[in-house]
């Protein structure tokens, strides 16, 4: 995590909860993803990769299925150079960041339009 | 901090997961007509496959059309998994009751997504399902033409025989 934001003038934060933190770099044009002790960089594309990942997974067929498998899921995003490791609490964690994440980007694009794009429009 | 989503991409993620929905009907689409122009092959109706075979094209034109429109836009174009295609038909009127049901559906999803499109302001994409709109007038109007040859000819005698050379003359030129 960074302690000191203002260290670092080109991010951004997006979103944050206790078990992780999403930031924006806009000078690279990408996001930084602080989770599971991994603090990983991924472009628009990798982004949403993640996040189709992440939902695809049934996390309720997982809580009742108590047959196989152990408790964990690999996330692993094709040509994106990342893969995650993660209990199902983790992966509820990771849905509740990418959900706030994305719900912020959208915030960010009304308040854009609203700023510099059509301000006069309200 | 930068609208970087906007930068990239014109669509947003729903309304891009909803084309990707509409890709996969109208592939489904293509691939039923060209099941029933089998079967209407197979059973002697000519015409009426002939016609089925040219649906095919269309709805794979339609498809193509979504394709393209979400990669224009900075999307993701997904090319869908068609499966559970019928292959067989109980008549040659349950053929055509089908190919209509067909149709409406995709207007309704076609509705759908506009209405979507409406909420989010995405005029762009709007303009985009116009075309959409009309075609599927079009595609109605013929596919329920087709289906009234049966009220009005009549199966007995040699009635499939006359429906089937009729459905070969369906045009739709209105001017509406
Ligand atoms: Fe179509
Ligand atoms: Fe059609």
């Amino acid at each position: 995590m960074y302690s000191n934001l203002s260290d670092h003038p080109h991010l951004t934060e997006v979103f944050t909860t206790a078990h992780g933190a999403v930031f924006q770099n806009d000078t690279d044009r990408c996001w930084q993803v602080n989770f599971a002790g991994k603090n990983a960089r991924f472009d628009y594309r990798c982004l949403l990769k993640l996040r189709t990942a992440v939902y695809r997974i049934d996390i309720e067929q997982r809580l009742l299925d108590s047959t196989k498998s152990p408790d964990v899921e690999i996330i692993f995003i094709c040509a994106c150079d990342h893969c995650y490791v993660l209990s199902l609490a983790q992966i509820i964690a990771l849905r509740d960041l990418l959900e706030g994440t994305f719900v912020m980007l959208e915030l960010n694009q009304i308040i854009y339009d609203r700023l510099h794009r059509v301000p006069a429009y309200i | 901090m930068k609208d970087l989503v906007r930068v990239k991409t014109l669509i947003s993620s729903d309304i891009e997961a909803l084309l990707n929905k509409q890709i996969k009907m109208e592939a489904y689409s293509s691939s039923v007509y060209l099941s029933m122009a089998s079967w209407c092959n197979r059973n002697g109706y000519d015409f009426s496959s002939n016609y089925f075979f040219k649906q095919a094209e269309e709805e794979r034109q339609h498809q193509l059309k979504f394709f393209k429109y979400i990669l224009d836009m900075g999307g993701n174009s997904v090319s869908p998994d068609v499966t559970n295609i019928k292959q067989e038909y109980n008549s040659f009127r349950e053929v055509f009751e089908e190919a209509l049901d067909q149709e409406i559906n995709v207007t309704q999803s076609i509705k759908n997504i506009y209405a979507r499109c409406l909420k989010e302001q995405d005029f762009v994409t709007i303009e985009f399902l116009n075309w959409f709109l009309k075609e599927q007038r079009e595609e109605e109007y013929k596919a329920r033409r087709a289906l009234e040859l049966f009220e009005v000819i009549g199966e007995e005698g040699t009635g499939r025989w006359q429906i089937d050379k009729h459905v070969g003359e369906i045009k739709y030129d209105s001017q509406a």
